[in-house]
């Protein structure tokens, strides 16, 4: 699904020039569950930027569904990100102004969804992660594990084919942080491809295999059993 | 989609509550005030436009060159219109009018006492072309029923007012001046309140001539009137270029040699009789364009202030938003829909101020006809007025919206996600600052504006007019030859009640607007002098009733004819005489006959105080008095009204009493000037309220991302004094930045404005330092509220908030 070939991205500030990602190299099938891992700086979330197609590389290559998309513009790479990926952040990123049911109901807005179809699938998704008692709440009634559930919803309430998450339990203790596991897991069992970035062994144990970064570039690839 | 862009535009405006309604009041009021004036300057704009033969009317007006500058007149001698028929075939129809203020009607009510009004906005006498030129629609009868004399044609509103229904007006007889005998020939529609020709009671004008020596009519050329009007419609293929060539020939034709070389005749296009000043007209105001301009420009600033304002407050909040448009990047928003979210919230926010500022407008409307010269009759909305808010309502949108718009839809999702825009924000602040430095400085006009019209007025109302002008009646004398005997009798009983100081019958108060002059020969000259002068006729109780103080010689001897003269310090500088007492004992002639001079009175303001003081001389003939001035003490005010009313009506059965008070009088004169000092006020209050708006809105903004700045300093230990200084620096320099704008755009607005009066404040460099202490005092005070209630914040709870 995803082929990286020698990818790059320079960051060029006035005085300085930070290599984030070094010719890096890797290939994701299809209903994979990968984890990217790596100490802190070394390009973990450039790279997740870069298969989101939020951000652009220098040089290389990025295959999406055997489709070329490094030279993608701007709209091209908005079309075909609402239709195929969903995110999950560290951070939750939920619209403030928006309740529970309107932050899911947003990727289908976009994807210009009808109304009573769109209030079919957001309510499913968000029986599925548990949180439909809280459908008219706004984000900052709920805790910590509550918002990302609905991040989670949010991400794949689009069924799209590939969830990237950065750092999903980095703002959570340990249980809010299983319950989340244990739905991404769920989604890849039922076919979504996902590429997670975390610092913690525990979480990477979820996963399929870990790519272990340094300095922009791939040093080993563990295979979990 | 829309929906969606709805509910999130409007929880937007309910979080941000107090940002919200600053937006929103802020705005309506500018565009409520833009509203009001708009109104304005259509309506003075839209005078008499309502003609369909606007474009090809003109009025035949004249300039006279006197050695000290042209005197200009819309009035013309009588014979004109009859000799300009015959001279000028090519003009399609010339009409003639002539106008009567102040004439009295009365319709005979069967048994009953007569019904009795004045028409103080004119009696007018007219003639049948005036149909054929000017656009009328007759009710009933048609143009053809005034060839005829002693036919009147009343509007709705008249025949109405005469009869309660105009149906029944036709027919009837009303009589005018208890003299004019005159027949209801027909009634038309009401004319638009926009026009300087405003028709009510029509009189056929062959109905003047027999009269003419009672309303000062003749068919003199050197004799002319301001109430007798030409107006002449010219076919297309004709241009008035041509016409007022041939006017050279005119006037040779008709006047002697020396007196043709002085005259101009020329035409004057209808669409100028409202706005040039230098002419009257028959309507109740001229209006000048530089006035309107003024208007229109205030009204102008007014909105851009307010939408500066709603620009700084939409782009200050853009950037608290980043987050929002992140995600919204990243779940797939495109740059346009972006775009058009932030757009349709700011049109939402317009809408909402657009509403309210119909309101406030509306609200207001009744108050507008004390502060213009718009009738409370005319509609605040209408077709114009919505296409008006409409377009304002698009500008400010797309001014307010598009630049937060770009800005927010130009975010890359990586780093609005990260909040690094807040790093990137200096260009915009400085946007901001000249934004506010614009405002301050726009309010700063108005401010310097404000404190020199009103000085201006004051200057004006207190100024000394060489005569006392206080607890003065005036009233009407009637002078016809039946009424004449009774004068003497009602000078004794009006100076027997109580509370009457002096009683004086006179042509005219010291200080009117009636400006009878003449041509005059001084010491036996062969020649008249290269200048005219102004008479006032009055009897020898006049310089006690209205303070006017001999400097030399004595008055003239009382007499019900003209025997001596006094003249005023004026006239014997013009004519170059020194010392007042050198002019005593040497003749002038007035009309046909010499008058000794016995006296010299000191100046007195006898016009407006735009213009300078004039020659004049002081006569007595009983004649002539067609005012009566009492000079009141008081004490007991209202019984020697009552008294004195009861005396007149009793003298005058027939007539209508109309008492004024001649200081309201004078006051009239500057009625527009008022009326512009009081604008001016309400602008610069305007403009300040919305600057101050704008500040604290700002400030605000400032509060918040400064915060965790003030949150940190405090736990660091700075006082509250210290904090409030760090807010208000930047808000000084602004003050400063504006002042430096406002000053020599103020200075040279109202240098301009003063022109218009001869006699005038100075400029002086206090009213521009009152303006800046104004402004910063109001920047300051705003800034302290807000930086005070940051600063007494808890810093722990400050600090949590991020
Ligand atoms: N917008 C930027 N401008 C300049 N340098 C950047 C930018 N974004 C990232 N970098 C640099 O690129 C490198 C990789 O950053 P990245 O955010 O991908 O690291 P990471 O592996 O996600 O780290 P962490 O585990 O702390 O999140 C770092 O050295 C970082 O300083
Ligand atoms: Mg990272």
């Amino acid at each position: 699904m995803i082929k990286i070939t020698d990818l790059e991205k320079v960051y060029r500030t006035e005085e300085v020039e930070t290599v984030a990602l070094n010719k890096l190299s890797f290939e994701v099938k299809h209903g994979e569950f990968v984890a990217v891992m790596g100490p802190s700086g070394c390009g973990k979330s450039t790279l997740l930027n870069i298969l989101g197609l939020l951000d652009d590389p220098d040089a290389g290559s990025f295959l999406f569904n055997d489709i070329e998309v490094a030279h993608f513009n701007e709209r091209k790479r908005a079309d075909l990100r609402k239709h195929n990926i969903g995110f999950v952040f560290q951070s939750f990123n939920l619209i403030d102004e928006l309740t529970v049911f309107e932050n899911a109901e947003l990727p289908l807005i976009y994807t210009g969804v009808k109304a009573a179809e769109r209030k079919k699938r957001v309510e499913e998704v968000l029986e599925k992660v548990q949180i439909m008692h809280r459908r008219n709440h706004y984000p900052q009634q709920l805790s910590g594990g509550q918002q990302q559930r609905v991040a989670v919803a949010r991400a794949v309430v689009n069924k799209p084919k590939l969830i990237l998450a950065d750092e999903p339990t980095g703002n959570l203790d340990s249980s809010n942080g299983n319950e989340v596991m244990q739905l991404l897991t769920e989604l890849n069992e039922q076919g979504t491809t996902i590429i997670m970035v975390t610092h913690s062994e525990h979480d990477a144990r979820y996963s399929h295999r870990i790519i272990r970064m340094l300095d922009g570039q791939t040093v080993t690839e563990n295979i979990m059993i | 989609m829309f929906i969606h862009y709805l509910t999130i535009a409007w929880r937007n405006l309910l979080r941000h509550k107090a940002n919200s309604v600053i937006n929103i009041t802020g705005l309506a009021i500018g565009i409520a005030a833009c509203l009001l004036i708009f109104r304005v300057v259509r309506f003075e704009l839209g005078h008499d436009t309502f003609h369909k033969n606007y474009k090809q009317l003109y009025r035949v007006v004249k300039h006279d060159a006197y050695p000290d500058g042209l005197v200009y007149e819309e009035g013309m001698p009588g014979p004109v219109t009859a000799a300009m028929r015959v001279d000028f075939p090519q003009i399609s129809a010339i009409s003639e009018v002539f106008s009567s203020y102040g004439s009295q009607i009365t319709i005979p009510s069967g048994t009953q006492a007569p019904k009795k009004f004045t028409e103080s906005s004119g009696v007018l006498f007219i003639d049948t072309s005036f149909f054929h030129m000017f656009t009328t629609k007759w009710l009933s009868g048609n143009a053809s029923v005034l060839a005829q004399p002693g036919k009147v044609v009343l509007d709705k509103e008249h025949a109405e007012r005469y009869f309660g229904q105009w149906q029944e007006a036709t027919g009837k007889t009303i009589t005018m001046d208890n003299q004019i005998p005159l027949m209801v020939a027909g009634v038309i529609e009401n004319q638009p309140l926009s026009t300087d020709i405003p028709l009510s009671v029509l009189v056929s004008f062959s109905t003047l001539p027999p009269y003419g020596n009672r309303y000062n009519y003749t068919q003199r050329w050197q004799h002319s009137t301001s109430n007798h009007q030409i107006f002449v419609l010219l076919p297309s293929a004709v241009t008035p270029a041509s016409i007022n060539k041939q006017f050279t020939s005119f006037t040779r034709k008709y006047y002697d040699e020396e007196v043709a070389a002085k005259k101009t005749f020329f035409l004057q296009p209808l669409k100028d009789l409202h706005f040039d000043t230098r002419f009257g007209n028959m309507g109740d105001h001229t209006t000048s364009r530089t006035t309107l301009l003024t208007l229109a420009l205030i009204g102008g600033f007014v909105v851009m202030m307010a939408a500066i304002n709603f620009i700084n407050l939409c782009t200050a909040q853009a950037a608290t938003r980043a987050k929002e448009i992140g995600v919204r990047k990243v779940l797939g928003g495109r740059r346009q829909q972006i775009i058009f979210q932030v757009l349709s919230e700011t049109a939402i926010v317009v809408s909402l101020a657009l509403l309210l500022a119909s309101g406030i407008a509306f609200v207001a409307k009744p108050s507008l006809s004390l502060l213009s010269s718009v009738p409370a009759a005319v509609a605040l909305f209408s077709k114009d007025a919505f296409l008006f808010l409409l377009a304002t309502g698009v500008a400010v949108t797309l001014l307010a919206g598009l630049y937060p718009a770009f800005i927010l839809s130009g975010f890359a999702p990586v780093e609005a996600l990260k909040n690094k825009i807040y790093q990137k924000g200096g260009a915009r602040i400085s946007l901001r600052r000249v934004l506010v430095v614009t405002q301050f400085a726009i309010s700063q006009v108005l401010i310097i504006g404000t404190i020199i019209a009103v000085k201006q007025m004051n200057y004006i109302r207190q100024a000394d007019l060489g005569f006392n002008k206080d607890a003065i009646l005036l009233l009407d004398n009637i002078t016809d030859s039946t009424s004449l005997p009774k004068v003497a009798t009602l000078q004794q009983q009006l100076q027997q009640v109580s509370g009457v100081k002096a009683v004086s019958f006179c042509s005219d108060p010291p200080s009117s607007s009636n400006d009878w002059s003449s041509n005059f020969y001084f010491n036996h000259a062969a020649k008249d002098e290269s200048f005219d002068i102004f008479l006032k006729i009055a009897d020898t109780a006049y310089f006690n009733t209205y303070g006017l103080q001999l400097i030399a010689g004595r008055s003239f001897t009382a007499s019900d004819t003209t025997r001596e003269v006094v003249v005023n310090e004026m006239l014997c500088n013009k004519l170059g005489i020194r010392e007042a007492k050198d002019i005593l004992g040497k003749d002038i002639r007035l009309g046909g006959k010499w008058y000794p001079i016995t006296g010299v009175v000191k100046d007195f303001k006898a016009s407006s105080l735009r213009e300078e003081v004039r020659p004049i001389a002081l006569f007595s003939r009983k004649e002539f008095y067609g005012t009566i001035g009492v000079k009141l003490s008081g004490a007991g005010l209202s019984t020697s009204l009552a008294a004195i009313k009861e005396i007149w009506e009793r003298t005058y059965p027939d007539y209508v009493y109309n008492p004024s008070f001649l200081d309201e009088k004078i006051a009239n004169f500057y009625q527009q000037e008022t009326q512009l000092a009081v604008l001016y006020k309400l602008f610069a209050g305007i403009a300040i309220f919305i600057s101050c708006l704008g500040v604290y809105g700002l400030i605000s903004f400032l509060a918040i991302q400064k915060t965790k700045e003030v949150g940190i300093r405090k736990t660091l230990g700075a006082s509250a004094a210290s904090i409030v200084v760090l807010f208000s620096r930047e808000f000084t320099l602004l003050v400063v930045a504006a002042f430096v704008i406002a000053t020599p755009i103020g200075w040279w607005l109202m240098s301009h404005w003063l022109q218009g009066f001869v006699y005038r404040i100075p400029m002086e460099i206090t009213i521009f330092l009152l303006a800046i202490a104004i402004s910063l005092l109001i920047a300051w005070i705003t800034v302290s509220y807000k930086a005070i209630k940051a600063s007494l914040a808890n810093p722990v709870k400050s600090l949590q908030n991020n």
